[in-house]
């Protein structure tokens, strides 16, 4: 052991000088990430705010609003909008409660057929499940060609199984988890104590998943409320909010009107996700970490109707998205059903460069995404409290703006020729922002969980070991945050990839995305050519999961990474 | 090198976490900070390494101002309850992580990790990685990186509180070992009374942000000086001067002048149980626990512990007197 190496950590000058480089680190970190909030989501929602406010005169006041509730056919569109999001509401629970009580508490076979079929409507633009629909039960639908029944799937019930069958997989998700972090010994104790197997379900189960399926109700109501692309395509002449702010923009270039409208639609979502946030932090219970999992029994009385449920609603999904897949290979559906390509042989509204606009927008809206979730993660956990608290609610605020709103705001705040922020307008990478910020919350949701599970003592030994801000990024958050961004990457991918919502006001004749395609196509009549479109989107996204399901399969074997320790 | 503390203090919010805290740690010295959680013990070892701002005091190692000087150029070494060893690298990378970032160069880095790797006797393990090792063999690698980079002083937080009892025993014993042959001063958190007992040259015995008591075990077991002490440190009798002087007249010769702030402290094993038909005192239960056994007894009115070694000859039930030196006990301020 020579004296002549170092064994103080560093002499003083130079741990000023990379102080001083870690704050600027950190500064850095922390700045970027809000000042994009700030120019890309507050800006734009403050501006669609103050723009419902201004009136045809230029002066502020509420003839905008009182002008909306004038016309004479928006009672009904409001009506319309809160039934329709209250039955699919109802509809999704509902079945989503039977679907995540089965795949969580009862040896139903083929739960992974119901897996498989929950993530088919999240790999493709929300109204691949009206296509479907329409191919099956529409005027021209297989239904109708061999039957010769008249079924009107236009409207309610059409517009009611494509919200539902949209919404489902998220409610499932979020029933489930309700559902799995129960402990065994509440059932133990109450069975000693002679309680029925209804009485439990009714005494245990039901109160333990009560906020899972309030949670769950409320987000099925944002989603359905504020989606746009079944309605447009299977609504017919039931109208909703979400298509009324299309026609007044797009089709009227009224904007005054649509942020109106946009506001209609942000103060239920905001409510909504408002109620769930109080309501989430009154978890019945409370797991904890030695909780042992319920085991699963099965229970012939209860568990054969439930399996028929189960199994006829994964069946439905896999149909619909199927007769999608099946159509686009189909000479002229249903009546010359000859296998060929033609299909795919797309030329209207740019081909397929829109799918591949898609892709370029989507990554860099991930990359976009992952670094400046990263940064703010790890700058927001070294800031004092009360800090940190301010920022984890601007974070977690864009999740209750609608897509629509959102893109709608963005035309109003970027479409300003001459000023800087005019300059990106019209360009791929503000749809990739606008989708950025679209799933900005869930996105920031899975980092913070993600750093939660970076043991602090790691980061303290490096700084006492003599390692900066970079040493403890290298050595000790970033092998226990691989997955994480994995995963998060991966979400803002897929999303970008389908979301209709938010970019449908962004696209210029030049610019224009895969899933604004798919509706192009279906309202110019070429549906098997929508549905040949379609295909491609779920194919691409299908291959984007895989790959983040190798990746994360890799990362968990190899020993740059730390699967989370239990 | 001497480690001086004078008047720190430290709050959170409205929480005074650590009061007017005094002490000193020598140059070979291996000292405890023993008390429950929430005592502050672990929020003073914090800011001796560095990783938290105090409000007022000084802290100073060898004469050098240390308010000023961050964690990372501090050089100490620490060890934490949780191991926390990097995942994703070899024990030897381990070991070596805090030379590689002083730019050792690698023939010196891996002589010295070697080194290390005799010392806490696992030489066989340098390419195994940390979840391939036991829970005693992974606080080891733990002290050895800290070790490596020949720390002004080891920081030790609760490090054996995650292992099971015999391992920790035997742990005891090499980190003993190794402070002193090195002769790093070492301070160690625990909650942990025996623990610091058998570990510590001296333990500075804390409670609500305080300390209560420094001294050496023998003084802290033999002589407390505070009531909390006296009760946390072993098991004591806390006895208040008007009922020994009724009860226990052998002691009451010792009653300090300012009795009201004080109690006897009586160690189970100061009291003397005999079997005795005519005595006032009455077992209420005994608990065998190996090699001695508790003994419960009704004594006037009140209930005391006293401990035999063998297993008595008594029953519950059975009429006893007490038997106590007049010098048995301490006068705890209360």
């Amino acid at each position: 052991m020579g004296t002549h190496l170092k064994t103080a950590a560093i002499d003083h000058a130079t741990a000023r000088r990379m102080e001083w480089e870690d704050r600027l680190l950190l500064s850095v970190s922390l700045i970027i990430p809000l000042i994009g909030l700030l120019l890309f989501f507050l800006y734009p929602v403050f501006l669609i705010a103050k723009r419902s406010f201004i009136q045809r005169d230029g002066n502020f006041g509420l003839s905008n609003y009182t002008e909306v509730f004038g016309m004479s056919h928006i009672p009904t569109v409001i009506t319309n909008s809160l039934v329709m999001s209250s039955a699919t509401t109802l509809l999704c629970v509902t079945l989503g409660f039977a679907i995540a009580y089965a795949m969580q508490r009862t040896t139903i076979r083929g739960q992974y057929l119901i897996r498989i079929a929950l993530i088919l409507p999240l790999l493709a633009p929300s109204l691949v499940q009206a296509l479907g629909l329409i191919f099956l039960l529409g005027r021209n639908g297989v239904v109708s060609q061999y039957t010769g029944w008249n079924i009107q799937i236009y409207g309610f019930w059409g517009l009611l199984i494509s919200n539902s069958m949209y919404a489902l997989p998220q409610a499932v998700m979020i029933i489930q988890a309700s559902l799995r972090h129960s402990d065994s010994r509440y059932y133990d104790a109450a069975l000693m104590m002679g309680a029925s197997r209804w009485r439990q379900f009714i005494d245990i189960t039901l109160p333990n998943a009560k906020f899972g399926l309030l949670s769950a109700a409320f987000v099925v109501f944002t989603v359905t409320i504020t989606d746009f692309g079944n309605a447009a395509v299977i609504g017919g002449n039931y109208r909703v909010l979400a298509t009324e702010i299309y026609s007044q923009v797009v089709g009227q270039m009224n904007f005054n009107m649509g942020a109106v409208i946009g506001i209609m639609l942000l103060l239920p979502t905001l409510v909504a996700v408002y109620i769930e946030k109080v309501s989430s932090q009154r978890q019945f219970g409370g797991s904890s970490e030695s909780a042992i999992p319920v085991t699963r029994e099965f229970v012939p009385l209860r568990d054969i109707p439930l399996a028929a449920v189960v199994h006829s609603v994964g069946l439905i999904i896999f149909m619909i998205v199927l007769t999608v897949v099946y159509a686009s290979f189909m000479r002229l559906w249903p009546y010359r059903m000859e296998f060929t390509l033609a299909n795919y042989n797309i030329t209207l509204s740019g081909g397929y460069t829109p799918l591949w606009t898609s892709f370029i927008v989507s990554f860099q809206a991930a990359i976009i995404g992952v670094v400046a979730l990263f940064a703010l993660v790890m700058a927001q956990r070294r800031l004092p409290r009360r800090f940190a608290k301010a920022i984890y609610l601007l974070a977690i605020l864009p999740v209750g703006v609608p897509g629509l709103v959102l893109g709608l705001s963005y035309v109003l705040s970027f479409n300003a020729p001459g000023s800087m922020l005019g300059m990106l307008y019209g360009t791929g990478l503000l749809i990739a922002l606008c989708n950025f910020y679209h799933f900005h919350s869930q996105g920031f949701l899975t980092m913070v969980a993600g750093i939660r599970a970076v043991p602090p003592a790691l980061e303290e030994t490096v700084s006492c070991m003599g390692g900066g801000v970079m040493n403890s990024l290298r050595d000790a958050i970033l092998p226990f945050m691989m997955t994480t961004l994995v995963a998060v990457f991966f979400f803002l991918f897929m999303r970008s990839m389908v979301t209709l919502s938010a970019v449908i006001f962004l696209i210029s004749p030049t610019l224009s995305v895969g899933a604004v395609s798919v509706l192009r196509l279906d309202q110019a009549g070429f549906t098997t050519q929508a549905a040949a479109f379609s295909t491609c989107i779920m194919v691409s996204v299908l291959i984007a999961l895989g790959l983040m399901k190798l990746i994360l399969f890799r990362l968990s074997r190899s020993r740059a990474s730390v699967a989370v320790v239990s | 090198m001497h480690l001086i503390i004078k008047n720190l203090s430290k709050s959170f919010d409205h929480f005074l976490a650590l009061n007017d805290i005094n002490l000193e740690v020598g140059s070979n010295e291996f000292v405890c900070l023993l008390g429950p959680s929430g005592c502050g013990k672990t929020t003073l070892l914090r800011i001796i390494a560095g990783l938290m701002p105090f409000d007022s005091g000084t802290l100073s190692l060898g004469g050098r101002d240390l308010a000023k000087v961050q964690a990372r150029e501090r050089g100490f070494g620490i060890v934490f309850q949780s191991y926390s060893l990097f995942p994703n690298m070899t024990v030897a990378e381990n070991i070596g992580y805090g030379l590689k970032i002083r730019k050792w160069p690698q023939k010196d880095a891996e002589a010295k990790v070697r080194e290390l790797m005799e010392l806490i006797r696992l030489p066989e393990l340098a390419h195994r990685y940390p979840h391939q090792l036991s829970g005693g063999q992974q606080q080891r690698v733990a002290i050895a990186r800290a070790l490596a980079v020949d720390p002004a002083v080891l920081l030790l937080d609760e490090p054996l509180s995650a292992l099971d009892a015999r391992v920790r025993a035997e742990m005891r014993l090499e980190i003993r070992d190794v402070q002193r042959r090195l002769g790093i001063p070492t301070i160690m958190v625990t909650h942990d009374q025996e623990e610091a007992l058998t570990m510590a040259d001296r333990i500075v015995c804390m409670n609500q942000g305080v300390i209560e008591q420094i001294g050496t075990p023998l003084e802290l077991y033999t002589r407390p000086q505070t009531r909390f002490v006296a009760d946390f440190v072993g098991t004591s009798n806390l006895l208040d001067p008007d009922w020994i002087r009724q009860t226990l007249p052998a002691l009451s010769p010792g009653i300090p002048e300012d009795e009201l702030q004080f109690q006897l402290s009586l160690r189970p094993e100061d009291l003397n149980v005999v079997k005795d038909d005519a005595g006032t005192g009455i077992v209420k239960a005994i608990t065998f626990l190996g090699n001695i056994s508790r003994i419960l007894i009704d004594w006037q009115g009140r209930e005391l512990i006293a401990e035999s070694h063998r297993f008595p000859s008594l029953a519950e039930g059975d009429a006893v007197t007490l038997q106590v030196a007049p010098e048995a006990g301490s006068w705890v301020r209360i």
